[in-house]
């Protein structure tokens, strides 16, 4: 029924890489749509950029050709009157102020290339980032409404701290990734392909030649980077270890010392601190490697570029089948090899990133497909007015297909009854009260309010109605005036004070630091949990709904705040129809319908007093716990 | 920052080789510009005499004369050109091969001193967090803590083996360089000089600039995901009350404020960028033009024009490198001075030198005018509290929040020491006793259990790690542990802790009372208080502490009404003092302070079970 394996796996594994390439990239493409103006943008200016990184090297060989090292064998397009005093063979035409004029105006050309290119790179990536970031925060808005919509089983499979750091580790590449990672893969790339096109037109032996030690500096940075980022991953599992190791012995250094315990757990943190390093200095191996090769590499690709194009310069014959070289020639190509270490290194590097973020996509994707199992009919309806009949009828229901947890479950509260749940850990008692407000849906049977299945309406107009104080409260971490506000926005700050009144917060609420404005710290740390359930339980009557949900508390909360509690739910219970988990005899006793709940089925049910008459298994059940007691003692009141 | 430099003092196996290699490395570095210049130099001049030589016989002189050659001077050029040209290549690939070595040496050598640098402050932070007294832990908290010994940490090993190798390595390139430049042609030099200051400013802004609006981003980012986390984790409170739509505007505000934040950075850096770009331009274009105008002078040539232009980058890749380590230094001298911060903590609790071991106690435990203070200044916690325990009693402690009680449970093990006064042991000062033979004889249970890594089986042994297994298996069946535990698939050996099986509070809390029981301890101090347990289990812990309690000198911290009424001495304490000691029907009659506590903190024994015998009893009358 509500089956969600799925879901979970999908958070477990720890890949990076994506299993459908294509459908994930075109669903991002999908979300580009709306911005597709800056991606053109950015990608027209990169093609700019590109440009200009591609031409400045002719430049450069054209200072050598035309004014540094003038020949008449050289080709120089730049200067028309050098070049005519080149073919016409008059080379001391020439003049020493045409060199320096025509120096000084590529040197202005140049520099302006180089600033035209920079600023187009700053505007390409603006243009580039500013729509990665509209499209990220589409995702996360998706990603949020999605997972208000999952159904709580979602909730109960994925450990909420797994998903969240998941969320924010692939949101985060993804981030990255949009933000700069694709774009300077896509500037290297185009940058290369333009520098070999530009090479290979030139001069294509020599380009040959010149390019041959690119695929070995290519081969060199995957494989290095491969072994880098499998040891990282290693080195990743150690810090885990010893971020564990430090929170338990920092979280627990009180009992430590307590058990004279300091010597055994320094020597296990330093073993697992060891074991960190290692693998740390493991993964420095290979990054400390990737720049030493390369730039080796570059060298030798700079060393092959110059014998060759010398020699054939030198020699009468040419080297190895080229020709046609001349000094500018070898100067723009020395140029053009230096331009590839770069692109390539970052490619490599960056590469990586752009794969996990297409693997965080996919696993984001996953759960904006996962499928909502909740949700409203096309022609559901608002729910009217409760009027308080609750009604099971033959309910069965369950986490998982095979294991129902409740099975043929029939009963009805009338309006203004208060019906207590008792049994057995296990028994299905909060299976039912989460049925109630559609937390879940039941396998079988229906769970009508006034008649109406609770299928057929709009959750929000059934939830609105129904108001839930469950054990384990959770508080936000806002104001305490804003964490009662929940229940109803619009609430004045008298009534908030009001309701906060009627439940007997207002006492405890008002010795707090700021009173009503204290902000309350993670999940409302800093208040007791029955001071926190006495906030739940104000929220809840502010909301004032007709049904009322509650969860007693197990714990032992000291009897002042006990009776404050009790106190709270004797004046809201009265004319509305209540569902209680009840661990408190008093409330067993004070409930209309006493309901005993053993194996997902109802075994017994009555009042307290014919229950007890009944001699059954909700007598066993209290008088065991009765006759367990040694002591006993008169009632403290 | 200067005494966590000190910390590589311990790194010098790596640490030395690190700084050889960058010497060589940077030497080599240096040597490979010359070297293309010898490379690119034997072409020219081998094509200057291929040139000269190609023209008719009697021009040659003349022409020679002009290019500063004789016509044997070039002749010999143009025979030798080749093997020049193959040996000067040549050369450069060795030195390129030679300089990538130690270049990967140095990076290496530099992260095996980082990592060991970090290594070394992880120890000695976790040591020195081992054996600080309480009185620390109630100042700081554990995240704080983690913060410390994990991000600082990582931001001053970043830095001192990194950081401090990169400025080694920027100041030797850059001095180098200089002196390189200046000596090959001081004319050139001083045209590029001016743009290096301007070029170390703008490093510098820029990373002025850019730190503080990653970690602007960084605070609306985590902003978000408080909301996100929040949403998850309280999804039923959320839906209970059909918040759905005013939770996703919260969320979708956070979202926008991080997308805005986010184009800053993009605006800022896409202004920054061509500035940066600029900067490392210039001073090629420079370079070019005023170089140029040497070339056609004569007076440079075009292989030193190239080696020069080579020298100009190595100049700037240095200044780039200082301006981001500047930028890194505040933050890392901020985290030395966060992580110094806890290694200077001094321990409050220290054994006197040469103290005895405790003997076996009998079991006397006794106060004499015990104030005590958290502060040396602030307001005493405990005022002049003297009382005396016989062995084998149990004392109740009652009293408020901050009424001392805590105080004084903690003050027995020597967690704090007393102010004034004195807590005698058997007649024998507390402090006059090693810490280990005191600790070892006190069995203590605290409200809230911390389970370490493990099995249950190491976690019950944690006081005792040589407990045989019958040990364990009865200290855990006393306890009403053992139940649960052989539930568990694999018993006993069930992983516990950070990354194992969670239990519950209530079994956690079974589970430390074996612990405590293990010990076998003289002396007992607990917290009779349950965690959210049902009342079967609660019922079970109850148990299990009166089986604990038997036979020992017992402090509890009473919540509990039986534990009360059971009590051989309850001291009723308020604002720090001692305002009431007796049992329950003296205390009843006698003190007002008493019955108020009792009616009002104290908790009744698995709640339902006093009801339920007025009920029987009802029942039975009738």
């Amino acid at each position: 029924m509500m089956g969600l394996d799925g879901g979970r796996r999908l958070f477990e594994q720890e890949s990076s890489r994506a299993r459908n390439i294509g459908g994930t990239l075109a669903r991002f493409a999908g979300y580009f749509r709306r911005t597709w103006v800056g991606v053109v943008v950015a990608l027209v200016l990169i093609v700019i950029q590109v440009w200009t990184q591609v031409v400045s090297p002719d430049y450069i060989g054209q200072a050598v050709d035309c004014y540094l090292f003038p020949q008449p064998a050289s080709v120089c397009w730049f200067d028309s009157s050098v070049s005519a005093a080149m073919q016409n063979g008059t080379m001391d035409a020439i003049t020493t102020e045409m060199k320096v004029g025509g120096l000084g105006r590529i040197a202005v050309l140049l520099l302006g290339l180089y600033l035209f290119g920079s600023v187009l790179a700053g505007l390409a990536f603006y243009s580039m980032s500013s729509s990665g970031q509209r499209v990220l925060r589409q995702m996360r808005n998706e990603l949020f409404t999605q997972l208000q919509r999952l159904s709580l089983s979602f909730y109960s499979e994925n450990e909420v701290g797994n998903l969240m750091s998941r969320i924010t580790s692939d949101t985060e590449t993804i981030a990255q990734t949009f933000g700069f990672a694709l774009l300077q893969v896509i500037s290297g790339l185009l940058l290369m392909i333009w520098l070999m096109v530009k090479m290979f037109t030139a001069n294509v032996p020599y380009s040959l030649i010149s390019l041959a030690v690119v695929p070995v500096m290519f081969i060199a940075t995957v494989w290095i980077s491969g072994q880098a980022r499998r040891a990282f991953r290693r080195s990743r599992r150690q810090m885990g270890s010893v971020n564990a190791e430090l929170q338990e012995s920092i979280a627990g250094a009180r009992e430590v010392q307590a058990f004279n315990r300091e010597e055994e757990t320094i020597e296990e943190f330093r073993r697992v601190n060891q074991a960190n390093r290692a693998a740390n200095v493991q993964a420095a191996a290979f990054t400390a490697a990737l720049n030493p090769v390369l730039e080796a590499l570059g060298y030798v690709a700079l060393g092959v570029v110059v014998i060759v194009g010398g020699l054939s310069i030198l020699g009468d014959q040419p080297v190895l089948g080229i020709t046609g070289i001349t000094l500018g020639t070898v100067f723009t190509f020395v140029q053009y090899v230096q331009r590839f270490n770069q692109p390539i290194t970052q490619i490599a590097v960056l590469w990586t990133n752009i794969q996990s973020a297409i693997a965080g996509g996919e696993r984001i994707f996953g759960l904006l497909d996962e499928a909502i199992e909740i949700q409203d009919k096309p022609n559901a309806r608002t729910m009217p007015q409760i009027v308080g009949r609750v009604e099971f009828a033959n309910v069965e229901a369950g986490y998982k297909a095979d294991e129902p947890v409740l099975r043929g479950v029939g009963f009805v509260a009338e309006p203004g009854q208060t019906v207590a749940i008792v049994g057995p850990t296990g028994a299905g008692k909060t299976t039912i009260i989460n049925l109630i407000p559609r937390f879940y849906d039941v396998s079988g049977g229906a769970v009508r309010i006034d008649g109406q299945d609770v299928r057929d309406v709009t959750m929000e107009s059934l939830r609105q109605q129904i108001g839930i104080v469950l054990q384990d409260t959770f508080l936000f971490s806002d104001t305490v005036l804003n964490n009662i506000r929940y229940g109803k926005m619009d609430a004045s700050d008298a009534e908030v004070i009001a309701a906060a009144k009627l439940v007997n917060a207002d006492a405890f609420i008002e010795r707090l630091p700021e009173g009503y404005n204290t902000v309350l710290g993670e999940r409302g740390a800093g208040l007791s949990q029955g001071q926190r359930q006495l906030i739940s339980i104000a929220r809840v009557v502010l909301k004032d709904p007709r049904i009322l949900i509650l969860d007693e508390a197990t714990s032992s909360i000291d009897t002042r705040t006990e009776r404050l509690i009790q106190g709270a739910f004797e004046r809201i219970l009265p004319g509305r129809t209540a569902f209680v988990i009840a661990h408190r005899l008093s409330t067993i006793r004070n409930a209309d319908v006493v309901m005993m709940l053993k194996d997902g089925q109802i075994i017994e049910r009555g009042t307290h007093r014919s229950l007890i008459e009944q001699r059954g298994a909700y007598y066993d059940l209290y008088m065991s716990q009765y006759r367990h007691e040694e002591e006993p003692e008169s009632a403290p009141q | 920052m200067g005494r966590a430099i000190r910390y590589l003092g311990r790194q010098k196996n790596t640490n030395i080789p690190a700084y050889l290699a960058l010497i060589v490395a940077t030497l080599a570095q240096l040597a490979v510009p010359q070297l293309i210049q010898n490379m690119i130099n034997s072409i020219t001049q081998g094509f200057t005499a291929n040139t000269i030589l190609g023209l008719p016989q009697l021009a040659q002189p003349l022409a020679a004369g002009a290019a500063g050659y004789t016509v044997n001077q070039l002749q010999d050029i143009q025979a030798n050109a080749a093997s020049w040209l193959i040996n000067a290549t040549i050369l450069v690939i060795v030195f390129a091969i030679a300089r990538g070595l130690f270049s990967f040496i140095q990076s290496y050598m530099a992260e095996s001193t980082s990592q060991g640098v970090a290594f070394d402050f992880r120890n000695e932070i976790f040591e020195k967090i081992q054996r600080l007294s309480f009185s620390y832990y109630d100042k700081n908290q554990t995240g704080q803590l983690m913060i410390r010994a994990t991000d600082d940490v990582e931001r001053l090993r970043l830095f001192i083996a990194q950081g401090l190798v990169l400025t080694a390595q920027a100041f030797l390139l850059l001095i180098a360089t200089l002196i390189i430049l200046l000596l090959t042609n001081w004319q050139l030099t001083l045209v590029v000089l001016p743009i290096l200051p301007i070029a170390l400013v703008i490093f510098m802004i820029f990373g002025r600039i850019s730190q503080p609006l990653f970690v602007s981003v960084q605070m609306r980012l985590s902003a978000l995901n408080t909301v996100l986390q929040e949403n998850m984790a309280g999804t039923r409170v959320v839906r209970a009350f059909a918040r759905e739509s005013f939770e996703r505007r919260r969320f979708e505000e956070k979202s926008a404020d991080v997308l805005s934040q986010q184009l800053k950075v993009a605006r800022t850096f896409s202004f920054l960028f061509p500035v940066i770009f600029l900067i490392a331009q210039v001073g090629q274009a420079a370079l070019l033009y005023f170089g140029g105008g040497q070339i056609t002078n004569g007076t440079l040539t075009l292989g030193d024009y190239q080696s020069f232009s080579l020298y100009v980058i190595y100049v700037f890749f240095p200044l780039g490198q200082l301006g981001f380590i500047i930028s890194l230094l505040a933050q890392a001298s901020a985290s030395a001075d966060r992580i110094f911060e806890i290694l200077d903590a001094k321990s409050d609790i220290t054994e006197k030198p040469g103290a005895p071991a405790l003997p076996a106690l009998t079991g006397t435990v006794e106060f004499k005018d015990v104030t005590f203070r958290y502060f040396s200044s602030g307001e005493p916690v405990l005022r002049d509290v003297s009382f005396k325990a016989e062995p084998g009693t149990t004392v109740a402690l009652l009293g408020g929040t901050g009424s001392g009680k805590t105080t004084i449970i903690n003050l027995i093990p020597r967690f704090y020491d007393a102010s004034e006064g004195s807590i005698l042991i058997d007649g024998q000062d507390v402090r006059d006793v090693t810490i280990d033979s005191l600790r070892s004889q006190i069995g203590i249970v605290l409200q809230e259990t911390n389970l370490f890594s493990g099995s249950i089986r190491d976690n019950i042994a944690f006081g005792r790690p040589d407990a045989t297994d019958d040990e364990v298996f009865a200290a855990a069946k006393a306890a009403e542990a053992h139940e649960f535990i052989v539930k568990f698939p694999e018993g006993y050996n069930t992983p516990v802790g950070e990354r194992g099986t969670t239990l519950s509070g209530g079994q956690k809390q079974r589970i430390a009372i074996a612990r405590a029981l293990l010990l076998n301890p003289r002396l007992l101090i607990l917290d009779d208080s349950t965690s959210s347990v049902d009342l079967l289990t609660e019922y079970k812990i109850q148990k299990a502490l009166d089986k604990l309690m038997h036979g020992r000198t017992s402090f509890v911290i009473a919540q509990r009404i039986s534990t009360v009424l059971n009590a051989d001495m309850i001291l009723v304490l308020d604002k720090g003092q001692i305002v009431a000691t007796g049992k329950h029907t003296d205390l009843m009659e006698q003190s007002p302070i008493y019955a108020e506590i009792y009616n009002s903190q104290l908790v009744g024994d698995v709640t339902i079970t006093s009801e339920m015998q007025a009920i029987i009893a009802e029942e039975n009358k009738s």
